[in-house]
């Protein structure tokens, strides 16, 4: 354990030097709160009380999306994508440590950072925008929770993507596709309540809902009771196969890597 | 002027086939494109099926909205793209090449890459623009084309413009990310939304500070026919000039910058 928090602290010393600017980023995670902002804001003014949501929920849900994916971006498939071409794989190979394991490490320290510039843009939404609180600390403690959980569903997604990079060394491209479908089934934007049904029933079977919109839910009182417990659930069968997945495949593109160069 | 002008076609050329020798990634990255823009529809879509409308413009006068500006902005990619990577240009010293060859310094780094997979954005573009041309039943006359093709142009030379000029901050600073970051944003969300729905100073910011909404939002209420809540319908006609005017002020941008450069290494 001591280990992998030796590697986490490695990859927040990492991007905390060079990867990002602080204040920079704040400002454009704000702007990007406010535009849905006014999205919704519109929209329910046109229609009060859709969905059995009020405006004040659905605004806390837009602006949580926003606030979440700067959460938990992570991008272990970056990592291993440049580690292959480069061929510094071999390194990573050599470490004491394993690399499924090192990975989430990395991953960890640079969800870290993501809390560190996301909660002040939060906390600046509350100010400015009027977002609710959870309603108890009961729903404030799931939606921690749910959120851990909600990571690990997307850091194992992200690692299955960046195990394709051993085959294809560039991800690049399949990244922009990648990206949109896991934020539409995800629910960061539109949640699932709202999609037509035969959509609806689709983005309930992927695991991509365990990302944004569970979480979201729970926080803003949409997943209620045992409601929460069942969505949970499916977080944690959905942890677990993905784990599963993610040995069995890195086990197989393991046995293919090229490392280039000597 | 011809001859700076058939240089840059022959490097474009050269450009496009250095890019052609990659067919996997070509038809990876057209199909990401593809389905990236379907999904942003795609959201849009669910909002407009559930509300009806959003502050009025309804699916298709969306479907317009994200169009028009993608039609702009698939020039700009093909062409233009590694403008916004001039800061690695500088740091790298790849630079360097540009002054010492005996042809301009612009008219090389402009053919110096070719982003072929802005073709599937020409698609998307094209392929939704003529859809809502067809469902909003428009009948436009040879001017309103000649305007639309205008209007086209300028967004891609306004977009273009404005991450030159951004760019070329690197050369005082070193690095021009935030600047450029904001411009992406701002662009992103004029892209997705009608202005019209957000708040005074964000309107104030796309149209005189940032002005990508002339690249969409001002040109689609005329060619749509649409009332502007705060009167300001004219302002489309004004999208040509605010294109011409970055494109000036911008060429003084880069020539002070040159003047200023200096390499990164020996």
């Amino acid at each position: 354990m001591k280990l992998f928090w030796s590697f986490t602290r490695q990859a927040f010393q990492l991007m905390s030097i060079y990867r990002f600017n602080f204040f920079a980023e704040i400002l454009l995670t704000f702007l990007r709160m406010y535009a849905i902002y006014w999205v919704w804001r519109i929209l329910y003014t046109q229609k009060p009380g859709a969905f059995g949501i009020d405006l004040k929920q659905m605004v806390t849900y837009g602006v949580l999306g926003m606030a979440m994916e700067v959460f938990i971006w992570s991008r272990p498939q970056w990592y291993m994508a440049n580690q292959v071409r480069s061929g510094a794989i071999d390194t990573d190979l050599m470490k004491p440590l394993d690399f499924h394991f090192h990975m989430l490490a990395r991953s960890t320290g640079e969800t870290i950072i993501g809390f560190a510039l996301g909660t002040p843009a939060l906390i600046f939404s509350y100010l400015v925008l009027g977002i609710n609180l959870p309603s108890d600390i009961g729903t404030g403690l799931a939606f921690l929770i749910s959120l851990a959980l909600g990571y690990l569903v997307l850091f194992h997604l992200n690692f299955l993507l960046g195990t394709l990079a051993v085959l294809t060394l560039n991800i690049r491209h399949i990244s922009w596709a990648y990206y949109s479908i896991v934020r539409f089934f995800g629910g960061q934007m539109v949640p699932l309540w709202l999609f037509p049904p035969f959509v609806a029933v689709i983005a309930n079977v992927l695991p991509f809902r365990s990302t944004y919109y569970i979480p979201m839910s729970i926080y803003i009182g949409k997943l209620v009771g045992a409601d929460v417990l069942k969505a949970v659930e499916f977080q944690l069968i959905w942890v677990v196969a993905l784990v599963l997945l993610s040995r069995v495949m890195w086990g197989l593109a393991h046995r293919r890597l090229v490392v280039q160069g000597g | 002027m011809i001859e700076a002008l058939r240089l840059y076609v022959k490097l474009v050329g050269i450009s496009m086939q250095a890019r052609l020798q990659y067919r996997a990634d070509f038809i990876i990255g057209a199909f990401s494109i593809v389905a990236l823009n379907a999904i942003n529809l795609g959201l849009i879509g669910i909002i407009v099926y559930r509300f009806v409308n959003l502050n009025g413009w309804n699916i298709w006068q969306l479907f317009f909205l994200y169009c028009l500006w993608l039609l702009g902005h698939c020039l700009y990619s093909l062409f233009f793209w590694h403008f916004g990577d001039l800061e690695e240009y500088l740091i790298q010293g790849t630079f360097d090449q540009f002054l010492l060859r005996p042809a301009r310094p612009f008219i090389q780094f402009m053919g110096r890459e070719v982003q072929y997979i802005g073709f599937a954005d020409m698609f998307v573009a094209i392929v939704g623009l003529g859809l809502a041309y067809i469902r909003l039943d428009l009948h436009w006359g040879l001017t309103t084309w000649l305007f639309a093709f205008l209007v086209v142009i300028s967004g891609t030379l306004i977009e273009t413009t404005l991450i030159l000029m951004v760019a070329c901050i690197s050369f005082w600073t070193g690095r021009s990310g935030f600047a450029m970051d904001a411009i992406m944003e701002f662009n992103v969300i004029v892209q997705h939304y009608p202005i019209d729905i957000f708040g005074y100073w964000f309107r104030v910011i796309v149209t005189g500070l940032i002005p990508v909404a002339f690249m969409n939002y001002y040109p689609s209420l005329i060619l749509l026919n649409k009332v502007d809540r705060t009167n300001v319908s004219w302002l489309g006609y004004l999208s040509p000039i605010v294109a011409l005017v970055l494109v000036g002020i911008t060429s003084i941008v880069w020539n002070r910058a040159l003047r200023r450069y200096s390499s990164s290494g020996g």
